[in-house]
């Protein structure tokens, strides 16, 4: 049978946090690589270019085609010249990944102002001026898909107060912005990854810890940020075209189950 | 190709979404045996697959002994099962005081006993497999309420959703995922009575945020991802593609 066409043939793609923290594959990179390969062209977006090089050095040896730009997208500037950049050095832009992220462990009472203004700057802030820079260059083009990197810690309780409110609040964003844009043919949905072992949850990380993950959700494996990946490269193509305004879980099973059901929350302090 | 060596059975293959998944499927490298009650469409769309690459079994999804049968074809004739879509379903309207005892069984005994059947049957092949991955269609209507449907209808589908997570749980450690897909107004033969009526079809059209009813294919690929190895990390969870509908 004949080999289809790229998925994601001929469009172009922004992706923020498109590198890695530290070794290894993270949700950005992982998405920024599985689009390249169905045929879209990337801007690669890190707040260290160093970490984007490597994931453009990853594209280019399998033959795609991207580039970096260094931006902090807590800045409007920068999110502005990200979406110029991408438009001049590529014409359009259709997609949308929004990975940037932090954790943030601790109760209100534990965390301090200063914490918890930078888990909310970093982990939703970032996603609007990001949607707020390249909503009107998607609308000259007739659309575009954007995907919104939540948690399931924005469904449940984890541990980490500042970092659920800041999740749950990609989630509201993400049904909000999907209702406001739709008549843009702008698709807005977000992804909930589950226990996932990425760089930025490694340096917290041991064997033990790594196995009460595992165990945490019915399908006891761990999951990577290829998985994260191939949900938004979905999310991005025209497969998903009459999908919007959707929180997409991939957790293993985790938030189908009552919460307690592998992990009960009395044992959640380690993780 | 994103489900080369695998076997699938679709039920409710012979039109609409499922024939659309049976040809999409096949598309990307799956054998697909088709089950439908409707036969000459079923094989119809059987034939429209080259290379050996699809059969058909006659699939009443209320009947054990179909299922019994479906499962037996599809190791016999490709020796292993992967992916069962449980996509055969029934719609109704009317309200809560005029449905009949019977009206509420037919759709009871198609939208949500067919799938725990289903279910039931397609289970040990996929242990025998090694794993597999169960897509169950739902409805956006499994998880919001519309009196235009009927309570029978937004039952079974509820239902559905459930059937799903427990299913999921209980075979995470065979490697079997089981997850839901949550299809708003589509354009497909079910439909079609009710989108010929002008009023109904622009009071479903003004719900619909991107403006359009869907079509099977849009459906057809949610069904691709969820079944793929793509999805490997996914179980228990919804796929909505209903057009941002639930959203509002």
């Amino acid at each position: 049978m004949a080999e289809r066409p790229p998925r994601l043939e001929g469009k172009v793609a922004i992706i923020t946090g498109a590198g890695s923290s530290g070794a290894g594959i993270g949700n950005g990179k992982a998405a920024a690589i599985l689009m390249a390969r169905e045929g879209a062209r990337v801007l690669l977006v890190d707040q260290v270019e160093d970490r984007a090089r490597e994931t453009l050095e990853i594209i280019t040896s399998e033959g795609g085609e991207a580039s970096t730009f260094q931006g902090d997208m807590t800045s409007l500037d920068d999110c502005e010249r990200m979406a110029q950049t991408a438009v001049d050095r590529y014409g359009r832009v259709d997609i949308l990944d929004n990975n940037v992220g932090i954790s943030q462990r601790g109760t209100v009472v534990e965390v301090s102002e200063a914490d918890w203004d930078r888990v909310m700057n970093v982990n939703l802030k970032t996603m609007v001026l990001a949607a707020k820079a390249v909503i009107p260059r998607m609308i000259e083009t007739g659309g575009g898909s954007i995907i919104n990197i939540s948690s399931i810690a924005g469904l449940r309780a984890h541990m980490s107060t500042p970092y659920t409110a800041s999740k749950a609040g990609v989630i509201g964003l993400t049904i909000s912005m999907a209702a406001d844009h739709a008549q843009d043919n702008i698709r807005v949905n977000a992804i909930a990854p589950g226990l996932v072992y990425t760089p930025m949850v490694a340096p917290r990380m041991d064997d033990d810890l790594r196995q009460y993950r595992r165990n945490s959700a019915p399908m006891q494996v761990e999951g990577t940020g290829w998985d994260i990946g191939y949900a938004a490269l979905f999310l991005a193509s025209d497969e998903a075209r009459w999908i919007t305004g959707i929180v997409l879980p991939v957790d293993a099973g985790l938030c189908a189950v009552h919460p307690g059901t592998y992990s009960p929350m009395s044992q959640q302090t380690r993780y | 190709m994103r489900l080369e060596g695998k076997v699938a059975l679709i039920s409710g293959g012979a039109r609409g979404m499922g024939a659309e998944e049976a040809l999409l499927f096949a598309k990307e490298g799956a054998r697909v045996v088709i089950g439908d009650v409707l036969e000459g469409e079923g094989r119809d769309i059987a034939a429209q697959i080259p290379g050996g690459q699809a059969i058909f079994v006659r699939l009443d999804v209320t009947r054990e002994s179909d299922w019994q049968r479906a499962v037996s074809m599809a190791e016999e004739v490709y020796k292993r099962l992967d992916i069962l879509v449980n996509n055969a379903g029934v719609s109704a309207t009317g309200g809560i005081e005029d449905t009949t005892v019977e009206e509420w069984d037919r759709v009871m005994e198609v939208n949500a006993k067919g799938v725990f059947l289903g279910t039931k049957h397609a289970i040990p092949a996929m242990q025998r497999s090694g794993g597999g991955s169960i897509i169950n269609i739902s409805s956006q209507l499994g998880i919001v309420a519309m009196n235009e449907s009927s309570p029978q209808y937004i039952a079974s589908k509820g239902a559905v959703r459930l059937l799903t997570k427990s299913t999921a749980l209980q075979y995470a450690a065979d490697g079997i995922r089981c997850n839901s897909v949550h299809p708003g107004p589509i354009v497909t033969p079910m439909t079609m009575g009710r989108r010929s009526d002008d009023d109904v079809r622009e009071l479903m059209e003004s719900r619909i945020p991107l403006g359009r009813y869907g079509e099977a294919i849009d459906v057809a690929y949610g069904v691709l991802y969820l079944a793929s190895d793509e999805a490997s990390f996914m179980t228990g969870s919804e796929l909505v593609i209903d057009g941002g509908w639930v959203a509002q």
